[in-house]
């Protein structure tokens, strides 16, 4: 039933996918050939025009490119960039590992970060310590991740001069291998993923300090105190394992805001993602490209909420009941 | 849990120490006999320059993005039969040629001794391929050729005679001066050269060789050509990086000079209070005009058109959008930085009580329009709005994407539109199908736009293009607004030859990235 269910979804999105970008006024060569920024406007007759809207193949009828656009989908073929010139295919696929590397990195640092300090909070219930960490997190949360960005590239970039100004790799480009490279990509990596774990870090801290504190009041936890345990062990064996459950399906939902704060980041920091990529290929009209990165974001989105799914209820037995 | 903690800790503190080691480890792995080339000569240490970039496709004449910034990459490693320094046309790929009294025949004389990347030399066999093989398959800028040239011919191993089907004016610099040879015994079994990307695609006869590219990082690495005809450039590598703000990356040092335009005068001015920054300033060939839909009413009355050019204070407009990073333009819409501009033109005063006179001798009361525009220029959109208002026109701003935009102006469907437009170093690209001034109906203006087109002496070919911005100016098919100033600011310790192209590079890219400015003069 499920199956069927992620298999309906999955036609009305594609579908969607194809009317939509054709239903925008204009088409992908208003950008090849008159864009108002143009520095170099190239003047084509309509026979020229058409001429490559046959190569691109948008003079067939609607439903022709439809089928077809379908049958190549099956094969695998995502087709071909008006814009960018290349397979679809590896256009996305050169910047995704990028934009996985940078959203996995934020993920793993907010996640981690904000369980740690949610459950420190919870923990130290009223005391200063949980006051000022409630301020510091709300306060940087409500920050928009590119403004945040901004700020540390002129703190740490221009006033330090510790980290780079931007891009993934050395600008002048570099030979390394091996753990130079990694070492080279991770300095790269730092403030951009910064920039994401500050600002979606609230979310987890403040979900985590309520279940937790919800836990806290739990009889079990007056046992395992009444027993005499250490405070670490109760707070990590006994009450950080159950209070974990919400995080769960808060990172899955959340991933669509962190798709999107990463797009913001990606800018500000040049990064070589996704998140330009998509703009690029709204404002050329670049059809094929768009149908490839909006089946991308439909893939994820399925893909997560499926996990948050099984995972679920894998680590809480009474949905499995239910 | 603790030991967990330890083992990752101490996991972390080994991957440091042996990424930390690893420079240290190299010298004695290096071979001794590589030693000597290791001490550094006065002359040895590779020159490099970086600039900021972004992606412009693959850099072979098919594979570029349309765009002047992807003509420039490919022009680092093509060349042309002519190109353009601070004066003007200059010999290059031809060392000279000649036109026929008709201009519809012109002869080149090949330079000897030129060779391709690969080493194989180049003939005027290459030449005549090029041509025949541009007519055949559609590369970004020169889809025209094909109406443009009846036949090419190598007359010998370095002569070679292009016949026109008719003269054109700009054929030296649109022509002559834009398309890039390529090589034929490469190119010769190519079927579908979009799709064409190995390492033998971005072979030519340039100053520099292609040694990477990557698309998602938007990167070019270039190095010199040792064998270029012209004299091994005086840079070793050139890179083309990336970077989100130009300012701050020059200030950085991550790059060694930046480009700027229009309203991003702002970062100019500070950047020039740096002491070790210099700045250059040049035209951009660019104009913003206020297009008026003049097929249908109330803008069908050119009395109408004449009015809302009064109404509107243009002068503002460029004092509180740009900052002064443009100049108000004259009604002809040819840059005042190009050799065409007509500067006799009588100004159009902003006169908002004329504008109302007119109004209420051909009676057109209580409008109400809309206005177009893209996000980029809503300032510019509101003081119009603010004008209008005062003469008694009700304007509602409209923003919308280009494509949005592009789609409405060609269905006639909008009163008014905010749109720019590049590259009108040449008058002949006033031809552009999208561009309302020339759709405009008028006979005198059509007949002095293709004569002029044709007429192969400067001196006549000026007198009809300043006759034709006359009329331009006359019958206001547009309102132009103003034209943006470029600037480029280096630093003069890592290259200090930066020029602005007379009449823009190829057909007219307002660009400081002449390929010349990397070689000895």
């Amino acid at each position: 039933m499920r199956v069927a269910q992620y298999l309906l979804t999955m036609f009305i999105v594609l579908s969607l996918n194809f009317f939509l970008p054709r239903m925008m006024p204009g088409d992908p060569l208003s950008y090849l050939t008159g864009d108002p920024t143009a520095d170099m406007p190239v003047a084509i007759s309509e026979e020229v025009r058409e001429k490559l809207l046959a190569y691109y193949g948008l003079d067939e009828p609607l439903a022709r490119q439809y089928t077809d656009y379908l049958i190549n989908l099956a094969h695998g073929n995502l087709g071909w960039s008006i814009y960018y010139n290349a397979p679809v295919s590896s256009v996305l696929l050169g910047r995704l590992r990028w934009t996985l590397l940078l959203m996995g990195t934020a993920t793993l640092g907010y996640v981690a970060l904000g369980i740690l300090l949610g459950a420190l909070s919870a923990w130290r219930r009223g005391t200063r310590t949980d006051i000022g960490l409630l301020v510091s997190v709300f306060s940087l949360g409500s920050w928009p991740p590119f403004f945040l960005a901004m700020l540390l590239i002129i703190l740490f970039s221009v006033k330090l001069g510790a980290f780079p100004i931007g891009g993934a790799k050395s600008p002048t480009g570099s030979n390394a291998a091996g753990l130079k490279l990694a070492a080279e990509v991770a300095y790269h990596l730092f403030l951009p993923s910064l920039a994401l774990v500050l600002t979606h870090l609230s979310g987890v801290y403040f979900l985590m300090r309520n279940s937790m504190l919800g836990v806290l009041g739990e009889d079990y936890i007056r046992t395992a105190r009444a027993k005499g345990l250490r405070k670490r062990d109760i707070l990590l064996r006994h009450a950080l394992p159950n209070a974990l459950l919400p995080i769960v399906t808060m990172i899955a939902m959340h991933l669509g805001f962190l798709i999107m704060g990463t797009m913001f980041v990606e800018v500000v920091f040049a990064y070589p993602g996704t998140g330009t990529l998509i703009y690029q290929a709204c404002t050329t009209r670049d059809y094929p490209l768009l149908q490839g990165t909006f089946l991308l974001i439909m893939a994820f989105v399925m893909m997560f909420n499926l996990a948050a799914d099984l995972l679920y209820s894998r680590l809480d037995p009474r949905v499995r009941r239910a | 849990m603790r030991k967990t903690v330890s083992v990752l800790i101490l996991a972390l503190v080994l991957a440091n120490l042996l990424v930390g080691c690893k420079p240290a480890l190299t010298p004695t792995a290096t071979p001794v006999s590589a030693a000597p080339m290791l001490i550094p000569g006065p002359t040895s240490a590779p020159r490099t320059l970086t600039l900021p970039g972004d992606d412009w496709g693959y850099p072979s004449p098919f594979t570029r993005y349309p765009r002047g910034p992807g003509y420039i990459q490919m022009s680092f490693l093509f060349d042309t039969l002519a190109w353009k320094d601070e004066r003007g046309m200059i010999p290059w790929l031809a060392d000279s040629w000649e036109v026929s009294e008709d201009g519809t025949r012109w002869t080149f004389y090949l330079q000897e001794g030129v060779r391709w990347h690969d080493g194989e030399p180049l003939t005027a066999e290459d030449v005549t391929f090029t041509f025949g093989y541009l007519k055949e398959h559609l590369a970004p800028g020169f889809e025209a050729l094909s109406e443009q040239i009846e036949r090419v011919e190598a007359q010998d191993e370095h002569t070679i005679v292009l016949y026109l089907k008719e003269p054109i004016a700009g054929f030296l610099s649109d022509v002559a001066g834009s398309v890039p040879i390529i090589p034929r015994h490469i190119w010769e079994g190519v079927e579908d050269p979009k799709r064409f990307t190995g390492k033998e695609a971005v072979i030519g006869t340039g100053p520099f060789k292609l040694v990477e590219y990557s698309k998602e990082e938007c990167r070019y690495i270039y190095e010199a050509n040792g064998e270029f005809f012209k004299g091994k450039p005086v840079i070793d590598r050139l890179v083309f990086t990336k970077v989100q703000d130009e300012a701050l990356a020059l200030k950085t040092r991550t790059v060694d000079a930046a480009f700027f335009w229009g309203k991003e005068i702002e970062a100019v001015r500070e950047l020039e209070a740096e002491p070790n920054l210099e700045v250059i300033e040049g035209p951009s060939f660019w104009v913003l005009q206020l297009i008026f839909n003049y097929e249908r009413p109330p803008f069908d009355k050119v009395e109408v058109r004449r009015a809302i050019a009064h109404a509107v204070d243009r002068s503002r407009i460029v004092e509180q959008v740009t900052h002064d990073g443009a100049i108000v333009a004259n009604l002809g819409i040819i840059s005042p930085g190009t050799d065409w501009y007509n500067p006799q033109l009588s100004p159009c005063d902003y006169d908002p009580s004329g504008a109302e006179e007119i109004l209420d001798e051909v009676g057109v009361r209580g409008l109400s329009l809309t206005l177009l525009t893209t996000g980029e220029f809503v300032r510019e959109a509101e003081l119009i709005k603010a004008d209008l208002g005062q003469v008694g026109i009700e304007v509602e701003v409209k923003s919308a994407d280009w494509g949005t935009i592009d789609g409405l102006l060609r269905e006639g469907d909008f009163d008014l539109a905010i749109s720019g437009h590049g590259g009108i170093a040449d008058p002949g690209m006033l031809d552009t199908p999208t561009w309302p001034a020339m759709v405009y109906e008028d006979e005198e203006l059509d007949r002095l736009f293709e004569e002029q087109g044709k007429t192969l002496d400067e001196e006549r070919r000026r007198a009809l293009v300043w006759r034709l911005q006359e009329i331009i100016a006359e019958k206001l098919p547009v309102l132009t607004l103003y034209h943006p100033k470029i600037w480029c600011v280096y630093d003069p310790a890592k290259l200090d030859t930066w020029f602005y192209t007379k009449g823009g590079i190829a057909t007219g890219i307002p660009t400081e990235q002449n390929k010349l400015v990397f070689l000895k003069r």
